[in-house]
C-alpha cells in the first residue's frame, strides 16, 4: 500500500463567539453574540512520498496541528481535498484509521490503569492483528525502544519519556504506513529524545513508513528531515529542503562579535539582525531579502563596533526558522496592509 | 469486523480494579456497611408498624438491600483510571476514539459490557451472602425469578443509555460536574435506591412513571419482592422495553451530534 499523502487547498475556518468586555457586554454577548470566523488553515497544498519523512513547522497556532487533524479524519476541512494511503481521511475514517498511526503530544491513548503491555493487547484486537504479527512487531520495537523494563508497570506509573515510547509503540502495533506525529517528544530528557528519533528513522529507512512530524525542536528537525514545510497564519510560507531553507532565508552564516566594551548598545545593522546577545558576544545573522553577503556584513560589523574577537559560522537552524517565521509575519501584515 | 475482535476491551475496567487490589477492597467494604446500615435503618423503621406503602418490613429490607447490591453493577471507579469520557475530553485524549477502526459508540458499549458483566459478578455475589445470612427472602416462585431477571436485563439496558446520556452530554458541556452529579441524584432517587419509590406522595409517582428512572431498578426490584404483581409483569416489562428503544434512538442521535462535534473542533 503507498504511504503517499497528497494535499491540495487545504482549508478549516472555526467559527466562535466573541465576549464583548464588561458587564453589560457579557449580557450583550449573551442577547446577541458575536460570532467571527477565524481561519486557521488557508489553501494549503503539499505531498509527502511513501517512505518520506517531513516536518511541518511553523510558530504557536500556526495552523499545524489543525492540519494534522483533518489528515488523520478527526476534523472535516472547510475547503479543499487531502488523501492519505489513497484515502479521503474525514470521509472515511475507519478505513483511514487501519492506514495511519497518530501520537498528539503528550496526550495518551495507553489505559491509565492498566500494564502498558495489556493497553497493547487491547490496541492488537482492535486493529485485528494477528498474534504472531504483533508478538513479533512488539518484539523489534522493544529492541529500539527498550519498553520490556517496564512493559509489565501500569501506565499511570510511567515517567513521561517511558509513557511516549510506549505510546509510539501503541501507534505502529497495526503497522501503519503513514505516522503522524504532534510534537512527540514534547517535555522529553535527551536521552529518551535520542532514542525516539533513532525509532523514527529505523521505522522510515528500514520499514518505509511515511512520517509527518511537527515539532519546535530544531535538533530533531535537522536529524529526522530531508524537507521542511513552514505554515504561518494558516499560510504555506515554504516548501523546501532544510538546504533550500537555508539558502532563501538567507542564513547560511552568522557573525559571532566579542565587544570591547560589553556594555556597548548593540542595534540592528542594515539588512542584518542581532540574533542574540550574552553580555559582551554578538551573534549577527541576515535579516531579510535585502541582506549583504557575508563578507559585507563582517566589515559592516566592525566598521560599527569596536570588537576584540569575531568568527564565521553557518546559523544554527533554530535561527534559520526565526528568520522565516519574521519574513512570514512580515509578509502577512504586507497582505493585511493591503487588504 | 473490529468489533468482534475487541471483546478484550470489555475487559478495561474490571482489569484497571483487579489491578488496583485496595480499591477493590475498599468497594467491599463500602459494599458491606451499605447492606449492613441500609437493612438495620429498614428494619428499624418497620419495628412499630406492620405494612407501610404496601411493602411489610421483609418485603422493604429485601428491596433495599437489592437496590444496594444492584447500584454497584455500575459503579465502578472510572474517574480514577482517567477513563471517563469527561475526563477524555478534558485531557484531549478523546481523538483516540475517532483514531480507530472501532467506532466510539461500540468501544462505549463494549467497556460498559464488560462493566456490567463485572458489577454484576459482585451483586450475585453480594446476592448469594445476604440470602444465605437471611438478610433478603428468595424471590416469591420460580415464574417471579424468571421475571425479575427479564425485567433486572431490560432495568440494565435502561441504566446504560441513562449513563450514555449523562456522558454524552461531555461533548457539549467540557464542565458538567455539577449536571452529572444532579443527575446521579435523580437516577438513584427516581429508581428508588434511595427508598423504595412506592414510599413517595401519590404525585411523585405519577411524575416519576413519565420518566426512564424508575425502569432501571424501581420495576425489578418490585417485581422481586412482589410488590408488583405477576399479573402486572407484562405491562411493566413493556414499558422497559419501550424505554430501552426510545433512549436507543435518542443515544444514536447524540452519538451522531457528537462525532459532527468532534470533527468541527477537531477534539
Amino acid at each position: 500500500m503507498s504511504g503517499s499523502i497528497e494535499v491540495r487547498g487545504l482549508s478549516r475556518t472555526f467559527h466562535t463567539t466573541v465576549r464583548r468586555p464588561g458587564f453589560l457586554g457579557g449580557v450583550r454577548s449573551l442577547v446577541n453574540p458575536e460570532r467571527v470566523a477565524k481561519e486557521a488553515v488557508c489553501d494549503i497544498s503539499f505531498d509527502v512520498a511513501p517512505g518520506e519523512l517531513l516536518a511541518l513547522l511553523g510558530p504557536n497556532g500556526a495552523g499545524k496541528s489543525t492540519t494534522i487533524k483533518m489528515l488523520t479524519g478527526i476534523l472535516t476541512p472547510t475547503a479543499g481535498e487531502a488523501r492519505v494511503a489513497g484515502v479521503v481521511p474525514y470521509e472515511e475514517r475507519e478505513r483511514n484509521a487501519r492506514n495511519i498511526g497518530a501520537v498528539f503530544g503528550q496526550r495518551t491513548q495507553l489505559w491509565w490503569d492498566l500494564p502498558v503491555r495489556e493497553s497493547f493487547s487491547i490496541l492488537r484486537d482492535i486493529y485485528e492483528v494477528p498474534k504472531a504479527e504483533h508478538a513479533a512487531r512488539l518484539k523489534e520495537f522493544d529492541e529500539l525502544l527498550a519498553l520490556s523494563s517496564f512493559w509489565d508497570t501500569r501506565v499511570r506509573h510511567l515517567s513521561l519519556g517511558q509513557r511516549v515510547r510506549s505510546d509510539m509503540a501503541a501507534a505502529l502495533l497495526h503497522d501503519p504506513p503513514v505516522v503522524f506525529l504532534d510534537e512527540p517528544t514534547i517535555g522529553m530528557d535527551v536521552v529518551v529524545k535520542e532514542q525516539v528519533r533513532e525509532f523514527l528513522r529505523h521505522q522510515v529507512e528500514e520499514r518505509g513508513r511515511t512520517v509527518l512530524l511537527t515539532t519546535h525542536d530544531m535538533t530533531e528537525v535537522e536529524r529526522l528531515a530531508e524537507r521542511v514545510v513552514l505554515i504561518n497564519h494558516g499560510r504555506l510560507v515554504l516548501d523546501g529542503t532544510l538546504d533550500e531553507i537555508r539558502r532563501k532565508f538567507g542564513s547560511t552564516w552568522q557573525v559571532r562579535a566579542t565587544l570591547a566594551d560589553p556594555h556597548t548598545p548593540v542595534e540592528p545593522l542594515p539588512g542584518i539582525t542581532l540574533l542574540r546577545r550574552e553580555g559582551p558576544q554578538v551573534v549577527f545573522g541576515p535579516d531579510g531579502p535585502t541582506a549583504p553577503t557575508v563578507h559585507q556584513a563582517l566589515k559592516q560589523v566592525i566598521e560599527r563596533y569596536e570588537v576584540t574577537d569575531i568568527a564565521l559560522d553557518e546559523a544554527e537552524l533554530e535561527d534559520v526558522m526565526r528568520a522565516a517565521y519574521v519574513q512570514s509575519e512580515v509578509r502577512v501584515e504586507d497582505r493585511a496592509g493591503g487588504a | 469486523m473490529a468489533v468482534l475482535s475487541a471483546w478484550r476491551v470489555a475487559r478495561v475496567t474490571p482489569l484497571g480494579e483487579l489491578h488496583t487490589p485496595p480499591r477493590m477492597t475498599a468497594a467491599l467494604l463500602r459494599l458491606t456497611v451499605q447492606i449492613v446500615l441500609v437493612a438495620s435503618l429498614w428494619r428499624g423503621l418497620y419495628h412499630a408498624t406492620g405494612t407501610t406503602a404496601g411493602l411489610d418490613r421483609d418485603q422493604a429490607v429485601t428491596y433495599a438491600v437489592l437496590a444496594v447490591l444492584a447500584s454497584r453493577v455500575r459503579e465502578l471507579d472510572q474517574y480514577s483510571g482517567r477513563d471517563t469520557v469527561l475526563q477524555h475530553m478534558h485531557f484531549g485524549t478523546i481523538v483516540y476514539w475517532y483514531l480507530r477502526p472501532l467506532p466510539p459508540q461500540r468501544y462505549y458499549a463494549l467497556r460498559a459490557l464488560g462493566e456490567q458483566v463485572y458489577g454484576f459478578a459482585w451483586a450475585l455475589a453480594g446476592y448469594a451472602v445476604c440470602l444465605a445470612a437471611g438478610v433478603v427472602r428468595p424471590p416469591g416462585s420460580a415464574a417471579v425469578a424468571g421475571v425479575f431477571a427479564l425485567s433486572l436485563l431490560l432495568g440494565q439496558l435502561v441504566m446504560y443509555y441513562v449513563m450514555l446520556v449523562i456522558d454524552q452530554l461531555c461533548f457539549w458541556t467540557l464542565r458538567n460536574g455539577a449536571a452529572i452529579m444532579i443527575l446521579i441524584f435523580a437516577q438513584n432517587l427516581l429508581s428508588g435506591v434511595y427508598a423504595p419509590l412506592w414510599f413517595f406522595p401519590d404525585w411523585f409517582i405519577t411524575l416519576s412513571a413519565f420518566l426512564p428512572f424508575q425502569a432501571t431498578l424501581s420495576v425489578p426490584l418490585s417485581l422481586y419482592v412482589g410488590r408488583i404483581p405477576l399479573s402486572d409483569a407484562g405491562f411493566q416489562l413493556a414499558v422497559q422495553a419501550g424505554w430501552v428503544v426510545v433512549l436507543a434512538l435518542f443515544t444514536r442521535l447524540l452519538w451522531r451530534r457528537a462525532a459532527r462535534r468532534v470533527i468541527s473542533q477537531g477534539g
